[in-house]
């Protein structure tokens, strides 16, 4: 076990930040917070860092308590943080040297470590550039190097993507995936289930910094009742065709808006062929017809009654 | 680990081309204007002959003693007092009317004097006539009186004057309003000092700063991180004061006195009083940035004020109003630290002065300590 929270609560005033919040994390695995603006991740992060006090709970990483001067213990860490920490007033080799001089005092091998983490986030280029010559894409890619150089066994991302181009992002998340092969266990959290689903081996679904749902990304889609989403484009729509399918068996949900009927139907059941079926015997005029598998975003919503990034 | 981070901090202090601004280039050109505005304020007050004219007519030329008193006080040396003229009335009234003479001096009847305002100079004649008057009747009732002393000691007696008072002089050097304005820009340069220990308070703390929190995780004591980043900010800003005190010394050739040893130690403390007093501020005000710089440039200028660098007269009302206030300054401890070696002899007020910088460093530091020891955080 590399990280065990239990029963972690952190108010702020009046309100709770954290209930009771439960986590446990794997070696080697990719585990994913994710959760809504404000629902949590960040103050859980904090805490398991030992940074933010918290009011009741216990944290383990390492299978040892967590504590400010646990230096053992931090030496393994390597943190990324939502925003960029680095030094204006040094270049980019300086500052991830820097950084990492805090973990590494061996000269020499720290030279090499630093080298290798510049080589990993793609930074060669512009290892003597000032942060502030550096694009939001590749200030990011050297955030991660500052917070990775040190080679930790744990590394923990807080929302690394927030504002990032689409290229530098698929950048970041391949180089988590490379990070994990490589025998770092990571904590990722984020608000974009794309990103969750795309790299986590485990998610832990938070809301109200409580902890709602946690498994695989298949565990957690199997939860909830609802399975493909059927998607048509209907040119004459009339509200007798939402009442026939509403009593239609299978069918968790439809509605209708700009032109185009959302069924949701159950875990397990092809409709669309019954769906197709009904239109055509009804002589309704259809476009175009996707089907999706469920989403994180259904399961949160199947749970909580609200979208993920409402 | 200590030259690690002690080299990273030195470059990113000197580098932050923001603050190296207002710690050195800013106080070196205010030394200019200084310069520019001061130069001349003593050259006003130094004692030039007093131009004055005589009216050479047939009275005054039967007055020969009269002349040889004005010949000697006129005679062209370095304690020359009078630039005189010899001339007409007419002429002498013309000069006076145009302001080429204080004031001008005839026989009628006695000696007279005729001036066009009143002011020092013009005492300064007043003055010279009145003694020569009461002396030259002095020795005239004498000799009337008793002949024979006249073969004695009357002329010497009369002439020679005796000191009552003896002057013991309080400094090596004379008073100068002028070099105080100097003595005051260095404290305010020390207490600039403060944006570096604001700085270095900030890149330590998680709720301050994402740098703060960067370090905060590493498995680094974060107050051993912080006592080297101090060490190199106190470094550069005590090279700051340092190239401050040579360009006043060497260039703009300000006295600070001879003794060499005293002023480095000052620049040290002062230094060390300007760098903590920020840190406290930083550690204290957990608001953004802008806010502490706000408050520390306000509360370098208000102590400076104090210290008498806008006003030199400040510093004469608040010993006179509230002299305690003099002692809670920083600024002005450092700059009478300054003055001190300047003008006094001895080094009591000097080592009262230094003490209470040590005592206020030790405070800023206590207390920041206080607040940085702790190590988590209620809200980031």
């Amino acid at each position: 076990m590399v990280i065990k929270v239990e029963n972690l609560v952190k108010r702020y005033g009046d309100l709770i930040a954290l209930d009771h919040f439960n986590v446990e994390v794997q070696e080697g695995e990719i585990l994913g917070l994710l959760g809504p603006n404000g629902s949590g991740k960040t103050t859980a992060i904090n805490c398991i860092l030992s940074l933010l006090k918290y009011d009741k709970g216990s944290i383990e990483i390492f299978g040892r308590p967590m504590s400010p001067s646990a230096y053992d213990i931090k030496r393994n860490i390597g943190i990324i943080m939502q925003n960029v920490a680095v030094f204006e007033e040094l270049t980019v080799y300086e500052n991830i040297d820097y950084f990492c001089g805090l973990y590494v005092t061996d000269k020499s091998h720290r030279k090499m470590l630093v080298d290798e983490a510049i080589d990993f986030v793609g930074l060669n280029d512009f290892r003597k550039f000032y942060p502030k010559k550096l694009s939001g894409g590749l200030l990011r890619r050297l955030n991660i190097a500052c917070g990775i150089a040190h080679k930790p066994k744990l590394i923990i991302l807080d929302e690394p993507t927030v504002a990032v181009d689409p290229q530098s992002r698929n950048n970041i998340l391949e180089g988590i995936l490379k990070l994990n092969k490589d025998g770092s266990t990571v904590v990722y959290t984020s608000h974009y289930m794309e990103e969750v689903e795309h790299i986590c081996s485990r998610i832990v679904i938070m809301d109200k910094g409580k902890t709602i749902a946690s498994g695989t990304n298949d565990e957690l889609k199997s939860m909830i009742k609802s399975g493909e989403k059927i998607t048509i484009e209907i040119f004459n729509f009339n509200a007798k065709i939402l009442s026939d399918l509403k009593n239609m068996k299978n069918i968790v949900s439809c509605e209708f808006a700009d032109n185009h009927l959302i069924v949701k139907s159950m875990r397990g059941e092809n409709n669309l062929m019954v769906l197709l079926e009904y239109l055509k015997s009804n002589n309704i005029a259809f476009g175009k017809i996707y089907s999706e598998p469920p989403t994180l975003n259904d399961v949160f919503l199947e749970i909580t009654g609200k979208e993920l990034r409402d | 680990m200590f030259s690690h981070i002690f080299l990273y901090k030195l470059k990113s202090i000197v580098r932050d081309r923001n603050l190296m601004f207002w710690t050195l280039m800013f106080p070196i050109l205010l030394s200019v204007l200084f310069w520019m505005a001061f130069s001349n304020l003593t050259k006003g007050e130094a004692f030039r002959d007093i131009k004055i004219a005589v009216i050479n007519d047939a009275a005054y030329k039967e007055n020969a003693n009269f002349d040889k008193a004005l010949s000697y006080v006129s005679a062209d040396n370095k304690d020359r007092l009078f630039n005189v003229t010899y001339t007409t009335m007419d002429s002498a009234k013309k000069l006076l009317k145009d302001g080429q003479i204080e004031g001008y001096i005839y026989f009628n009847n006695g000696l007279n004097l005729t001036v066009k305002n009143s002011g020092i100079n013009e005492s300064i004649i007043k003055e010279f006539l009145d003694y020569y008057v009461q002396t030259s009747s002095t020795a005239s009732t004498i000799i009337t009186e008793n002949p024979s002393a006249i073969y004695g000691s009357l002329a010497k007696d009369l002439t020679q004057k005796v000191q009552y008072l003896k002057e013991v002089p309080a400094g090596n050097a004379n008073p100068d309003t002028v070099v105080a304005y100097f003595y005051t820009l260095i404290a305010m340069t020390c207490l600039y000092g403060s944006f570096w220990g604001q700085k270095e308070v900030s890149d330590i703390q998680a709720n301050q700063s994402y740098v703060g929190a960067r370090v905060n995780v590493a498995p680094t004591h974060k107050l051993k991180v912080f006592s080297i980043s101090m060490l190199a900010a106190i470094t550069v800003q005590l090279i700051e004061i340092f190239a401050l005190l040579l360009f006043l010394i060497f260039v703009l050739k300000i006295n600070f006195g001879s003794q060499i040893g005293y002023i480095v130690l000052t620049c040290f403390v002062g230094t060390l009083t300007g760098v903590t007093f920020g840190a406290l501020i930083s550690a204290i005000v957990t608001k953004k940035e802008g806010i502490k710089i706000a408050i520390i440039i306000g509360g370098s200028m208000i102590m400076s004020f104090l210290s008498g660098m806008m006003y030199a007269g400040i510093k004469t009302i608040i010993s006179r109003n509230l002299p305690a206030l003099s002692y809670i300054n920083p600024a002005n401890l450092i700059a009478d630290s300054f003055y001190s070696l300047y003008y006094y002899s001895g080094h009591e007020h000097y080592f009262i002065n230094t003490l209470l910088l040590c005592a206020f460093t030790l405070l800023f530091s206590f207390l920041t300590y206080i607040i940085l020891r702790r190590q988590k955080y209620a809200s980031i």
